[in-house]
């Protein structure tokens, strides 16, 4: 009975257990499931991910090659303002290529570079530039394209960029150049100087990572230009060089000239002034005894002297006196040239020094009746010069007005401050002088021609001083005149 | 007693002007006479027998290594023509050796690693070795293998930094200088040991995009397979492209988005720059991803990059404690120089910005990079990257 009861008791526990068990394997099963559902999910979820991680490196993928393709533009950009400044620096033509440096053309992709330019009269092309090549290398790229030269002419004739973009694959002229140049990838442009020989620059580079795009074609061309420019303005300032060179030579060799000229014209004017003093000094004696001897004559110490003989030692007498003049101022004018006479400088009222020479002058101007008029204001009365020798100026200028006026005409001396200087002014209404004679009357023994001059004797020697003193005070002299409206001679004098 | 770098650098275009000019300027740093060691990076297209030739004049028989790069790093700017040196004086308390192998892919990089291991140690025995620096030929294929022989002899959490030499991005030969010899297909060492205080800084900057997947057939540096497929659909799934367009942009996905390796315990991924897509899809890779590692296609940006450099030097600094830099060493990937463009040196200024203007900075850019993942307590395993900036902080 016991057992039967215990049986049915253990019985049934088994049922509960079963039963719970059952329950709980339910239970279990849905939250299996209910992971199962979580880990699709997730996997899911992964999956999802892993799509938008491909999307990701995608997008990445362009836009690094984006930020490369910018990044390259950049660099090149940089490099080739930097390349224009280092050849814009000289203005040596050979020094524009050696200023290229490798790393600028590295830094625009390129490895390798080679320039040349045309000789036009060798007719061949010189290497100006070598880059990635050994000496032997570029002995052989130089000889192969003075042997094709033909090929690269034509690019400057065509004044285009070739390039390995433009050149198919496979063709002749492409492997050509690749193999010569050893380069992959390249660019050919031609150097287009406006004057003179033109050439072209070779870049290239070996290294397959590096894709050449047209904006590495469009560098290189503005390089070229540029490089073009730099040969432009190197063989202008050579030529502008050189002329002014030539120039500078030539200024030299004129001024030399002139020196040697002015030398001679020195030497010849010495030797003139030294013969002038030595034969007046000589001239002078004989002419003291000629004079005396007629003066002796005429005061009849050496017995009467008849009519006809007193008349012609008169003229011995008066002729004596004008060459003795004639005589004294040659030696003057030679003095004053050779710098043997100094003038001696002191304050001068030109109002005395005038009126004293007015009444020196007083017998003439009352036989021909002519008036002397003279404007000196108090500013310009008082001038820096020596006594003696600007007398002599006013006898001249004024015994000359005298001379060349008519009877009942008019002489007047003016005087006017101009800066430091006094000017004056002797102004006649006598019959003028002739434009081409302005110049001339101050020269030594020149005489216009005219009526008065044929009647009046003279020495021609009168102007010439009168301009040798003024120059020695440091001034100067000139004539306005008109041919029958009388003269104005002016000169200036320092004011004291 | 402390030791003593004087870093110079020069971008003159003649290589025996710029030696001696870059001499000048690192002896001028160095109170006295004696040199115990040079090492020097410099660009292509130098006559490179002709700079060592210049050195050896100035320096005898100056233990010398170095190797080639696309750009030298100073703190006078980044030169992508020229040199820079480094002289060092090391004092009383500090032991180095140098070493070199030749002839790598003949003897197999994984032989060729343990023999320059073999070498460093030489003359070792009862010194606490602490740190290695090597340079290798950055076109051999097997670097991962070369760092596994390196490990073989120095032990396999022994932190080692190194460059693999690059040229003007064309692939074609990189150069490794060890004393007087200038050499391809070959590596060259440092060891140190003793009292030398460094800090190491790791970084790339790229960040993992999209499902994770596993590497389910692979050799080597070579993914024959991912998920199955052919290891190339990852590439033409994510940029939507055919195989052929993916060989023709080739290099600038291998820049933007290398594979990354997931690396349990490890902060960042181990990157992996495509080095070839070959016909039957499989990815030739630079440097090895084991089978079942879990992989994902990585992506980065200029600012993800100059992130990765901030860090990269606070790790070094956390290294060093308060200790000054003496100089750092940068060995900065060629995908950077070329992701940064035009924003390359902003790298550098970070740099000198954060350790100071006077900071001698001294490096290059390079194929490859060698360092402990876990760069900051040296208990990573030092492997190959890509796309990283590592740094060297070598303490006063």
């Amino acid at each position: 009975m016991t057992n039967e009861y215990l049986i049915n008791i253990l019985g049934i526990l088994t049922i509960l257990a079963l039963f719970f068990l059952i329950v709980s394997l339910i239970f279990k099963m849905e939250k299996v499931k209910e992971l199962r559902v979580e880990v699709d999910n997730l996997k899911k979820s992964l999956d999802e991910m892993d799509e938008q991680a491909k999307l990701i490196v995608r997008t990445d993928m362009e836009l690094n090659k984006t930020q490369e393709e910018l990044d390259k533009k950049i660099i090149g950009l940089y490099a080739l303002q930097r390349l224009s400044r280092t050849i814009s620096t000289t203005l040596e033509e050979n020094q524009i290529f050696k200023m290229i440096e490798p790393e600028y053309l590295e830094e625009l992709g390129f490895e390798r570079a080679a320039a040349f330019l045309w000789d036009e009269k060798e007719k061949k092309f010189t290497l100006q530039l070598s880059v990635g090549y050994l000496n032997d290398e570029a002995e052989i790229i130089k000889s192969s394209v003075d042997k094709d030269h033909g090929a690269y002419l034509d690019v400057i004739r065509n004044e285009r960029t070739i390039s390995s973009i433009s050149i198919p694959k496979g063709t002749f002229l492409r492997e050509n150049l690749c193999s010569l140049f050893k380069a992959n990838d390249f660019v050919i442009s031609p150097i287009m100087p406006k004057e003179g020989s033109k050439g072209f620059l070779f870049v290239g580079t070996q290294n397959l990572d590096i894709t050449m795009t047209e904006g590495d074609e469009e560098l290189i061309t503005i390089f070229c230009n540029q490089i073009g420019q730099a040969i432009e303005n190197a063989r202008l300032f050579e030529k502008i060089w050189l002329s002014q060179q030539d120039l500078e030579k030539k200024v030299e060799e004129r001024t030399r000239a002139l020196q040697n000229a002015l030398n001679e014209v020195k030497l010849v004017s010495k030797r003139k002034n030294d013969f002038i003093s030595a034969v007046s000094h000589e001239l002078r004696t004989p002419l003291t005894s000629i004079k005396g001897y007629a003066s002796i004559l005429l005061a009849g110490k050496l017995g009467d002297v008849p009519e006809d003989m007193r008349l012609r030692l008169d003229k011995i007498n008066r002729h004596s006196d004008e060459l003795t003049h004639l005589v004294n101022d040659l030696l003057d004018i030679s003095r004053i040239e050779s710098g043997k006479v100094t003038m001696k400088r002191e304050t001068q009222d030109l109002q005395r020094t005038v009126a004293s020479v007015a009444d020196l002058l007083s017998v003439q101007l009352k036989e021909k009746q002519i008036e002397l008029f003279l404007s000196i204001p108090d500013d310009s009365r008082n001038v820096l010069a020596d006594a003696t020798q600007i007398s002599r100026v006013f006898i001249n200028l004024i015994g000359n007005a005298l001379k060349f006026t008519p009877a009942n005409g008019k002489i007047s001396v003016q005087s006017q401050k101009v800066g430091d200087e006094i000017q004056i002014d002797i102004v006649d209404t006598g019959c003028g002088i002739p434009e081409n004679a302005k110049e001339a009357i101050f020269e030594e023994f020149y005489r216009v021609e005219n009526t008065i001059n044929e009647q009046v004797k003279g020495t021609g020697l009168g102007l010439s001083l009168v301009k040798h003193i003024i120059e020695a005070h440091g001034g100067k002299i000139w004539v306005r005149s008109k041919l029958g409206e009388g003269s104005t001679f002016s000169f200036t004098l320092p004011q004291s | 007693m402390e030791i003593h770098i004087g870093v110079g650098a020069s971008s003159e275009s003649d290589e025996i002007t710029a030696v001696r000019e870059a001499l000048r300027q690192a002896r001028l740093k160095i109170p006295s006479e004696r040199i115990d060691l040079a090492i020097i990076f410099t660009t292509i297209n130098f006559s490179y027998s002709s700079i060592l030739k210049t050195i050896s004049l100035y320096l005898k028989d100056t233990p010398l290594i170095g190797c080639s790069g696309a750009a030298v790093i100073s703190h006078k700017g980044i030169f992508k023509h020229g040199i820079v040196i480094m002289l060092l004086n090391i004092p009383e308390g500090v032991y180095f050796n140098t070493a070199s192998v030749t002839d790598i892919k003949a003897k197999g990089a994984l032989n060729a690693g343990e023999e320059l291991g073999e070498k460093l140690l030489y003359g070792f025995q009862g010194v606490r070795r602490d740190f290695g620096i090597t340079f290798s030929d950055g076109l051999i294929d097997e670097t991962s293998n070369f760092i596994f022989g390196l490990q073989e002899k120095l032990g396999k959490s022994f932190p080692l930094a190194g460059a693999s030499a690059s040229d003007d991005l064309l692939f074609k030969k990189t150069y490794v200088y060890y004393n007087q010899n200038v050499m391809n297909d070959a590596a060259c060492g440092l060891l140190w040991g003793g009292k030398l205080n460094f800090g190491l800084g790791v970084k790339h900057g790229w960040k993992p995009l999209g499902k994770p997947r596993h590497v389910t057939k692979s050799n080597d540096n070579v993914v024959h397979e991912i998920d199955g497929y052919a290891a190339a659909n990852i590439y033409k799934d994510y940029l939507a492209s055919d195989l052929e367009n993916l060989k023709k942009e080739i290099k600038r996905i291998s820049i933007l988005y290398p594979i990354g390796i997931y690396l349990s315990g490890e902060e960042e991924y181990l990157l992996r720059n495509l080095l070839a897509i070959r016909d039957d899809g499989s990815l030739v890779l630079q440097g090895n991803v084991p089978e079942g590692s879990q992989i994902r296609l990585m992506i980065g940006t200029k600012e993800s990059c100059l992130l990765a450099t901030h860090q990269a030097i606070e790790e070094v600094m956390l290294g060093l404690g308060a200790r000054k830099i003496n100089l750092l060493l940068v060995f900065d990937s060629v995908s950077r120089y070329i992701l940064l463009g035009r924003r390359a040196e902003e790298e550098l200024k970070i740099i000198r910005k954060t350790l100071g203007e006077d900071t001698q900075i001294a490096g290059l850019y390079t194929f490859g990079e060698q360092a402990p993942l876990r760069a900051i307590n040296y208990q990573g395993v030092t492997r190959l990257h890509n796309q990283t900036i590592t740094l060297v902080g070598i303490g006063g």
